[in-house]
């Protein structure tokens, strides 16, 4: 990325929210506004960092919009923050627009579904370290899994825009068509690589939509997707990166055939977090430190969530 | 007239600012709060567990939700007292409020050998002795729960302390939580904190497996409030008062209000904990609000509050 980092400072910010739309069936898109401070600070944020947001005094939807699957756990109070990366980042004037992409998977992020345009939230951030380019890179692949894409997509815009000469191709996979958090027809898209999502598309990407259970795309693993294109493709792999960000599962599979084709692998790791600001100690990320057998652990909210994929061991 | 109240407290001989602390294990070594608050505002400061070789700590996962609560399970993940005397002992140096590091171990000769190594360093105003870790397989609680092996590391501590204050951190896993604090004083505590998290659980459902790694793990946060509070009073009325030594109260403190129901309980100086993953500045408004309260009740100095429950 291009470091145009002024002294913004991370910090606890209150935002406004702008919108909050939901795509699909399981997926949210929240718009969150930030001024003064906070603003210079999500500006200049970069993909892969995250926000922690304060749910726990958003209301809860009414019964009949609870899902049947969370109807034991809605109720639970929410103590701790939550954490978030963004799918996009834009600046108006003296205000910065943060986009957020979420699903329901439980009492929080259900609370988040009814928060509405003129609503405030409480946003530690920016938080981590994001994905960054080494020297010398001339062809970008985007790995995601499901909600993965988030980071990716912010990712896509920030490479198209400072790195014009880098050719960045984006593989999107789920386990079926209603996981994927895009706003196409999932049915009519393509099953080769082309201009498909136009998530990706709008920053001239070609991207290539996998699902586990063919009901998209390419029928099979993004990860096994994303090897079968590799064994056609004849580049080098020192000028190739993949930046992955899904389940961990998929993330040790992309690692696997990066490292097994000499590519650099950067990946997003999610953990349980209290804190997100170094303090708790609680996300771990195993690393492997000097000589072979010894491990270390890292912590995916400081020295993460993005982290070079050669150095992490990856959990079963 | 909120300028005029003087909450500053004389803790077991050392003059604080004023009574609120942040806990151990929740404010890391200081650097990692900075952004997002004035260190300085705080009466005292408490690191995380320092054992003396360095701890990866417990696999993940380490922490759970639950209902107005979370259980961590870290395992006295550190980096061992000789790094941190080397890293971080030069920046707390720099801060105006009193440090504790809170001392950790498997056995009673790890304990001591952190305690020697610091008890020279004049940045430290005392010790607070963590025999009431849940998530450890060996020291931590185990120390904690029978009164014999709480003198016996006491003592020892104590004698390797030297000039610093030793504060003895209990759990609230036993059977009679003032039987523990005696004994614990009369080894030579100067201070007492409680408590300490409760061993917990939670079960996933769907894979009839612990959601932690380490199965089990420290219940914290406001779930455990009313607990604390109770505990506190009784440790007070049945052994602090009478024997002078000043308790910190935790458990569970979000707001000022929280905190001072520790002090009408008895503490006399509050820990700050599981509120600093929430609002990392918390503390500095805990220190204001209970100053606010003292000029609302008209409490010139906050001792006059101090362990002052009134009858029903």
């Amino acid at each position: 990325m291009t470091n145009n980092c002024t002294d913004a400072k991370r910090g606890v910010f209150l935002a406004t929210v702008k919108a909050n739309k939901q795509i699909g069936q399981r997926f949210y898109r929240i718009r969150l506004e930030f001024l003064g401070a906070a603003a210079e600070a999500f500006a200049n944020s970069k993909p892969g960092q995250f926000a922690q947001l304060d749910l726990s005094g958003i209301a809860l939807p009414a019964a009949k919009n609870i899902p049947d699957k969370l109807a034991n756990t809605a109720r639970r109070n929410i103590l701790l923050r939550r954490p978030f990366s963004f799918v996009d980042i834009t600046c108006e004037g003296d205000k910065t627009l943060v986009d957020i992409l979420y699903c329901v998977v439980g009492p929080a992020s259900l609370r988040m579904t009814t928060l509405s345009a003129g609503d405030s939230v409480s946003v530690i951030g920016p938080l981590g370290n994001g994905f960054w380019v080494p020297e010398g890179k001339k062809r970008v692949l985007l790995v995601a899994g499901g909600m993965g894409v988030g980071p990716l997509q912010h990712l896509a815009k920030v490479l198209t825009t400072d790195y014009p000469d880098i050719v960045v191709m984006a593989f999107a996979g789920a386990r079926g068509a209603g996981d994927l958090p895009f706003e196409a027809r999932l049915d009519e898209i393509a099953q080769q690589l082309g201009f498909s999502l136009p998530e990706f598309a709008k920053y001239g990407i070609e991207s290539l939509v996998a699902t586990d259970d063919g009901s998209a795309g390419w029928h099979g693993l993004v990860s096994d997707c994303l090897a079968e294109w590799l064994g056609q493709a004849n580049f080098a792999g020192k000028d190739m990166i993949i930046y992955s960000c899904g389940p961990e599962a998929m993330l040790a599979k992309v690692a696997d055939t990066a490292r097994a084709k000499d590519i650099d692998c950067q990946v997003s790791m999610e953990r349980m977090m209290a804190c997100g600001i170094g303090v708790c100690q609680s996300c771990a990320v195993e690393c492997k430190a000097g000589r072979p057998g010894k491990t270390i652990y890292k912590l995916c909210c400081k020295d993460g969530p993005v982290f070079d994929s050669r150095e992490v061991v990856f959990r079963a | 007239m909120k300028d005029n109240v003087d909450i500053s407290v004389d803790f077991a001989g050392i003059r604080l600012a004023n009574p609120v602390f942040t806990a151990s294990g929740t404010c890391g070594y200081a650097d990692e709060l900075a952004d997002f608050m004035d260190i300085n505002v705080l009466g005292a400061f408490i690191t995380k567990s320092i054992t003396a070789k360095l701890r990866k700590g417990n696999a993940t996962p380490r922490i759970v939700e639950t209902d107005s609560g979370m259980l961590n399970a870290i395992g006295l993940a550190n980096i061992g007292v000789h790094k941190f005397v080397e890293e971080k002992l030069p920046v707390l140096e720099k801060l105006s409020p009193a440090v504790f590091v809170n001392v950790a171990g498997e056995t009673v000769d790890d304990y001591v050998a952190v305690a020697e190594r610091l008890a020279s360093e004049s940045a430290i105003a005392g010790f607070e002795l963590n025999i009431s870790c849940p998530n450890v397989a060996k020291g931590g609680i185990a120390f904690g729960t029978e009164p014999e092996q709480v003198a016996k590391i006491t003592s020892a501590v104590k004698k390797a302390a030297g000039e610093k204050v030793l504060m003895v951190k209990l759990s609230p896993a036993v059977t009679d939580i003032s039987v523990i604090a005696r004994a614990a004083i009369e080894a030579g505590a100067d201070a007492l904190s409680l408590i300490n998290t409760f061993t917990a659980m939670v079960i996933d459902i769907e894979t009839r497996k612990p959601v932690l790694a380490n199965k089990t793990g420290g219940l914290s946060g406001p779930a455990i409030k009313p607990i604390a509070v109770y505990l506190v009073n009784k440790v007070y009325n049945e052994v602090a008062k009478s024997t002078g030594i000043p308790i910190l109260g935790m458990g569970g403190i979000m707001t000022a209000s929280d905190a001072i129901q520790f002090i009408i309980a008895g503490a006399s100086a509050v820990g700050v904990g599981t509120a600093n993953f929430i609002e990392p500045g918390c503390a500095a408004k805990i220190v204001e609000g209970v100053k606010s309260y003292c000029a609302r009740k008209k409490i010139a100095n906050i001792k006059e509050l101090i362990g002052t429950l009134q009858d029903s």
